[in-house]
């Protein structure tokens, strides 16, 4: 252990046996002991204003919403005990199983297009080029721009009439598409966007990633006769591991809670070609006044990301053990 | 140290629960008998006044009115749009916290009051009867469930459909006689649609004025127009032969004469700015050079469809009591502020839209242009939307589901049939 890394570890106290102080030899209680006492009290203190956060506005909301999925509850004060009758009725409610399989595509089809696209940059912008800050800051902008504006900025793009889509297109020749008003292709179009304003993030943390990759290594894979491909593969990708695991969860987080952008675009149309889950707990709650039957989708919702969640994890462990 | 840990998770918890508990606590608002000393304040959702320094002023005039009778009141206003009030209503009564007076539109009485969150007005002295009098015969049915009323109307959504002289005159047809029926108006808007050398659209025959999701107020009019109105008694009324060829004939419109969804970027009719030439519009235009121009405006003629009965589609603005309120009289006072002339003059005319009394013909807003005067005069033809106590909940159904019967992707019958069974 270096004297550094010791420093920084002291807040377990050290197994095995300890060696006499001169506490100990006064018959006192070890002084060590105590010290480490105190600090656990310190962390706990420390911990305190995340768990007060985490109960009031994780742990209390999801069990209210386990409760309420189980209730008629509609705003009117007047409720009934329903069990399991809100979960039944969704699954045959043609607007949540759409909303469902539209989440699913939406997570399958962005999360891993976003990861590869923003690896790719991020690998290009580790770069030591003239005007990199000016790259970095501009695939950055979409993702510190408010969804609103930039959803409103693609409505234009996507306008069938008059739409700079419609306009690159006829540039090359190819005839207009209807995009946001055509259930045929309102998802896609949605995906593009979804992927586009979610590479930033993505990019910034896997450049730290590669930031962060020991020089050291990449010199004695170069010095070994590795290629590009091959420094990239056995030396940069194992070490991005952690981040592609935090990017991995976010990006499935963040996808199955796609709502603002929905709700600019389309509202879920036409019809309900673009309708996803949290959007249609939203219309359920605030529009149909439902908040049980909304609790229920909710309580599914969580068990699905959950379940990608789970997914990801398995995926990440099997990465770690190659 | 498991035991250390314990205690203090459950301070923690114990602490947050306080937290909550405190923050959970509203505002007291207090009264007496005597408008003089009553104190507190009135809570008020409205739509009504936008958030620019006009609406502001306008407000706060109602304000000054409210207060000659309740001088130690104060109004708390909150300026909600459509979109938003639902969550607005609902978080209120979640929290305990609800509204004194409440503004909502047409469709939202009767699932409100069978929810018990609008209070009988009866109990602040208004009948059926009052409501009648007083208010364009139109707005009653909107404002009453099971025979009791839920809310005084303020201002009326009175919509037409316009068409463009000239376009007609050029089209070779006869704008002294503009088509009425829907197989007419189908007729006149393919002659009238102009496409390019691959048959895109590139000017609408006819214009719905509706975005993707949007189609249920268009649906709902050209409904009406054959008799059928969309509930009758609470029941719904629309899964029918007149509901389906309703359907089928604007889905025939749709990609014919009309790209699905097609708006300017204004969203404004298309009509008013000559991007088509027949279309939906609202209850008031603006002739002024900050509206549309006065070369524009004498270019439109208006009227109503008619498929063996006119029908002009109402929406509007209704004030209710909220029903947990502990200042009911004070809240029909302010109400009362909101319904005297001149502040309904002036909110029909921030929102295009007309005073929703017996003699909206004659007020100041419906006199101003020529589209306000041709829907108030036509105010006896209204058709509304909502009937059921879940319409809230049907309405969001009815817009997709209109959707999809548009699009080809449903049989007309089946998505009428499906919305007629959601409807209670």
């Amino acid at each position: 252990m270096t004297p550094a890394s010791a420093a920084e570890s002291p807040i377990v106290a050290p197994a095995g046996p300890q060696k006499p102080t001169a506490a100990n030899r006064r018959g006192g209680r070890p002084k060590r002991r105590s010290v480490t006492r105190k600090q656990v009290w310190a962390g706990w203190l420390l911990l305190t204003p995340a768990l007060l956060h985490s109960t009031l506005f994780i742990s209390v909301p999801t069990l209210a919403a386990v409760f309420l999925s189980m209730t008629d509850y509609s705003f009117s004060g007047e409720w009934a005990w329903v069990g399991f009758d809100n979960f039944i009725e969704l699954m045959s409610d043609q607007n949540f199983k759409t909303a469902f399989v539209n989440t699913v595509l939406y997570a399958i089809v962005v999360v891993p297009i976003s990861m590869g696209l923003a690896l790719v940059i991020a690998l290009g912008l580790n770069q030591k080029l003239r005007g990199m800050a000016f790259f970095r800051t501009a695939f950055y902008i979409p993702t510190v721009t408010a969804t609103v504006a930039v959803a409103t900025v693609w409505l234009w793009i996507y306008n069938p009439g008059a739409g700079l889509a419609n306009g690159a297109l006829s540039f090359f020749g190819f005839g207009p598409q209807p995009f946001l008003n055509s259930p045929d292709t309102a998802l896609p179009s949605l995906m593009l966007v979804g992927i586009w304003q979610g590479l930033g993030a993505k990019m910034i943390i896997y450049l730290a990633a590669l930031q962060g990759v020991s020089r050291e290594l990449v010199e004695a894979a170069e010095l070994d006769g590795a290629n590009r491909w091959q420094t990239f593969k056995h030396v940069k990708w194992p070490a991005l591991a952690p981040a592609q695991f935090f990017v991995l969860i976010t990006s499935i987080v963040g996808t199955f809670q796609v709502y603002d952008l929905v709700y600019v675009m389309t509202r879920g149309g036409p019809g309900i070609s673009t309708n996803v889950l949290v959007l249609d707990i939203y219309n359920n709650a605030f529009q149909g006044m439902r908040l049980g039957y909304a609790s229920a989708e909710t309580v599914i919702m969580i068990l699905l990301i959950s379940v990608f969640i789970i997914v990801g994890r398995k995926l990440q462990g099997s990465d770690k053990s190659e | 140290m498991k035991k250390n840990s314990l205690k203090v998770m459950a301070m923690s918890v114990g602490l947050g629960l306080a937290l909550a508990a405190c923050g959970s606590a509203s505002a007291p608002s207090t009264s007496t008998d005597d408008p003089a000393t009553a104190t507190g304040s009135l809570r008020v959702m409205i739509p009504t006044y936008p958030l620019s320094n006009e609406g502001k002023a306008e407000f706060q005039k109602v304000v000054d009115d409210f207060n000659k009778t309740y001088p130690k009141m104060t109004i708390e206003p909150d300026f909600v749009t459509y979109d938003t009030m639902n969550e607005k209503i609902s978080t209120s009564i979640a929290s305990g916290s609800g509204y004194d007076v409440l503004v909502t539109g047409i469709g939202w009485i009767q699932p409100f009051a069978a929810k018990k969150v609008f209070k009988d007005l009866a109990d602040v002295g208004i009948s059926k009867a009052d409501i009648s009098t007083k208010t364009a015969d139109a707005m009653v049915p909107a404002v009453t469930h099971d025979e009791k009323v839920y809310g005084y109307p303020l201002i009326a959504d009175a919509r037409a459909v316009a068409f463009r002289k000239s376009a007609f005159i050029e089209a070779g047809l006869d704008p002294e006689k503009p088509p009425a029926s829907m197989a007419e108006l189908k007729e006149a808007a393919e002659k009238l649609t102009k496409r390019d050398a691959s048959g895109a659209i590139t000017r609408p025959g006819f214009d719905f004025w509706a975005a993707s999701g949007a189609y249920r107020q268009t649906f709902t009019t050209f409904l009406a127009s054959t008799g059928t109105p969309l509930f009758v008694d609470g029941k719904p009324n629309f899964n029918n032969a007149d509901g389906v060829e309703t359907l089928e004939w604007m889905k025939g419109m749709i990609n014919n004469v009309q790209t699905f969804g097609q708006m300017n970027s204004a969203k404004k009719p298309l009509v008013y700015t000559n991007e088509a030439p027949i279309g939906m519009v609202g209850g008031a235009v603006d002739c002024s050079d900050q509206g549309i121009g006065q070369a524009n405006c004498d270019d439109l003629s208006f009227f109503l469809l008619d498929n063996g009965t006119k029908a002009e589609f109402v929406g509007g603005d209704i004030a209710s009591i909220g029903a947990k309120t502990k200042n009911a009289k004070a809240a029909w006072t302010f109400i009362e502020s909101l319904i005297k002339p001149e502040a309904n003059n002036a909110q029909a005319k921030l929102n295009s839209k007309i005073p929703a009394t017996k003699d909206t013909a004659k007020t100041g807003q419906a006199q101003s242009n020529p589209l306000s005067k041709f829907v108030a005069a036509n105010l006896s033809h209204a058709a509304y939307e909502g009937g059921a106590s879940n319409w809230l909940e049907v309405r969001k159904s009815f817009n997709s589901g209109l959707d999809e019967a548009l699009l080809g992707k449903r049989p007309a019958e089946e998505v009428l049939s499906s919305l007629a069974a959601l409807s209670k």
